[in-house]
């Protein structure tokens, strides 16, 4: 009699536990997410065999993307120099603001389409979208953190114990999975819902100015900013000279050829209005003055791109109606979309009121 | 009681099931240990050295990447290990002892990549020995430190009198990728094989590198590639058990 009752009580327990142990396997498995490739674009180069989308994941990705304590001083996160209502650019900054008062080198761009890209950075150092954010998080001039106490940081949240399960199967919190989740949630930020989209799918048309700058954006500037990314995602040399303070040689210092020198990525311009200033380093501040930079004040040197060996003639009827054109780069669906706006921000999609271009 | 009795019956039969295809494959196992020299002296982080080009140095950090291990045995055949990659640190002194199972011991020669190969350089963030967390990976121009040298230097004339030494690169012209080779003498049965490496070789061997000249190697490039030729000979065979 006192053996069955054992029996009982271990036959229980162990129902018990198996049915914990199959209600936790449903719970945690993560939810696809598919990637729909717009329509007409190629196909991303990101491998995402190696780390599939998934809600849990984008998720995660999502509350580090906006996590302050990734930085040294807790103040800082990716999302200070990655603003949405900039397209993810630092809004309105040539160069953006790191630890303890110390300023970048270079003007933050603006994040989308990322799934496109072979390599980051202005000077294309980084080969891995994975492994991108490792480099803001590490600068002294930026987040100025350790990877190891970012680690560290996480392991010891008991909500960063649970979302990393729940993204990625188990506990493990390591810079791999780090990675893999901020990625999941910067693959997320396509656009491709401007109005420029919009006429190419046959759902708006351009009025005329819009259509006149197209027509003058197809003769002088597809070459580099080539569709449907807006960049070829070449690195050239457009004539900006050599800025005496931050002596930044771009692709030069990741090639070590002085055929490199003062080459950086040529930017999209998707969102164009939106993310100014320009350049490298952000010393055009305005449409008007990256204008002005290639009709007029272009410094033609050694490794200037030889298509505008002679500068860029433009009129200023030709700039009016490129304005016009670019203009309908902004994809205000982007700038609003919810999925990706500040956590707890999600229903606030209002657009900054000093807007200048 | 029966049933306990089937019960181990049971167990026992799948543990046999089990150790069957492991026995199988009768693996034999090789243990490499790694021992720091700076000439003829043991190296020990936090003592002065005399470079063999002259210069008083203190060496503080030394690390290397070994993987792609492969074993050539006595009839010439050549056998690639599964890829694994080692961090050996001469401050972690677990780091300098590598087991390996292979399938004989009787062993010609053994080779291994002295670094990082390039696939390991473009595919993301890697785990455990190869997690940027261990201070081997540059951030802002994607790449693995394949050897770390780093210390204080009399001569050197930059704060501190540091030297830092870490050799990268993995492309075309840059590649400090290494592949060493260390024949066995007299092809004989191993169980441990001792290998030195030597850090006199970073400074004087077909280059000759002064903390003086150029205390600071920190990118891919002409000087890294100097330094890993230099040090691609660093290796030599103490004894073998």
């Amino acid at each position: 009699m006192k053996g069955m009752k054992k029996i009982i009580v271990i036959l229980s327990i162990l129902t018990t536990a198996i049915s914990w142990v199959s209600i936790d396997t449903l719970y945690r498995k993560p939810k696809p997410v598919p990637f729909p490739v717009p329509k007409g674009w190629p196909q991303p180069v990101y491998d995402f065999s190696k780390n599939p989308l998934t809600e849990e994941g984008i998720a995660l990705g999502k509350k580090l993307f906006y996590d302050t304590r990734l930085s040294k001083d807790g103040e800082i996160s990716c999302a200070s120099c990655h603003q949405q209502f900039g397209a993810f650019n630092t809004y309105d900054h040539n160069l953006s603001h790191g630890f303890n008062n110390s300023l970048t080198t270079r003007n933050a761009p603006g994040l989308f389409n990322l799934a496109w890209q072979k390599e980051y950075m202005w000077d294309g150092g980084i080969n891995h979208l994975d492994l991108q954010p490792l480099a803001p998080i590490t600068a002294e001039n930026e987040m100025a953190e350790t990877i190891e106490n970012v680690i560290n940081k996480l392991k010891l949240d008991k909500e960063y114990q649970q979302l990393f399960k729940a993204a990625f199967g188990d506990e493990t919190i390591n810079t791999q999975r780090l990675g893999k989740a901020i990625s999941q949630f910067e693959l997320q930020l396509v656009s491709s819902n401007s109005k420029y989209d919009k006429v190419m799918r046959g759902e708006a048309a351009f009025i005329l100015p819009e259509q006149l700058g197209y027509d003058i954006f197809k003769k002088k500037c597809i070459t580099c900013h080539s569709e449907p990314m807006f960049t070829d995602y070449s690195y050239r040399n457009v004539g900006l000279p050599i800025d005496s303070y931050l002596k930044d040689f771009g692709r030069m210092k990741i090639t070590g050829d002085p055929a490199d020198s003062l080459k950086f990525k040529v930017p999209s311009l998707r969102n164009v209005a939106m993310t100014f200033p320009y350049g490298h380093d952000g010393r055009l501040f305005s449409l008007m003055s990256v204008f002005e930079h290639y009709r007029k004040n272009m410094v033609v040197s050694a490794t200037t791109d030889p298509l505008l060996k002679n500068k860029m003639a433009l009129s200023n009827y030709e700039i009016g109606q490129l304005t016009a054109f670019l203009y309908t780069l902004t994809d205000s669906s982007f700038l609003k979309d919810p999925r990706f706006a500040p956590p707890g921000n999600e229903n606030s999609g209002k657009l900054p009121a000093d807007i200048h271009r | 009681m029966n049933k306990a009795n089937n019960t181990i019956f049971v167990l026992a039969f799948c543990w046999i099931m089990l150790a069957i295809p492991i026995a199988g494959f009768s693996q034999k196992q090789v243990t490499l240990i790694f021992h720091h020299k700076a000439g003829n002296e043991d190296l020990v982080l936090g003592n002065s050295y005399t470079t063999a080009l002259g210069e008083k140095i203190t060496v503080q950090r030394f690390r290397y990447y070994i993987s792609n291990i492969s074993i050539t045995d006595k009839q010439g055949k050549t056998t690639l290990l599964p890829v694994e990659y080692f961090l050996v640190d001469e401050a972690d002194s677990l780091s300098k002892i590598i087991n390996l199972s292979v399938p004989d011991n009787t062993i010609g020669s053994i080779q291994f990549l002295l670094g990082v190969d390039s696939i390991r350089n473009v595919s993301g963030i890697q785990t455990g020995a190869l997690d940027p967390m261990r201070g081997m990976f540059w951030t802002w121009n994607s790449g693995y430190i394949m050897a770390k040298l780093e210390g204080i230097s009399e001569s050197s004339t930059i704060a501190g009198h540091y030297f830092t030494y870490h050799i990268g690169g993995f492309k075309g012209p840059n590649s400090t990728l290494k592949t060493i080779t260390l024949n066995i003498p007299q092809t004989t049965t191993v169980q441990e094989l001792h290998i030195n490496a030597d850090i006199n070789t970073w400074f004087k061997n077909s280059s000759e590198i002064r903390t003086s000249e150029t205390p600071v190697c920190h990118m891919p490039g002409p000087l890294a590639k100097k330094i890993a030729d230099n040090y691609s000979s660093m290796f030599s065979i103490n004894t073998i058990r």
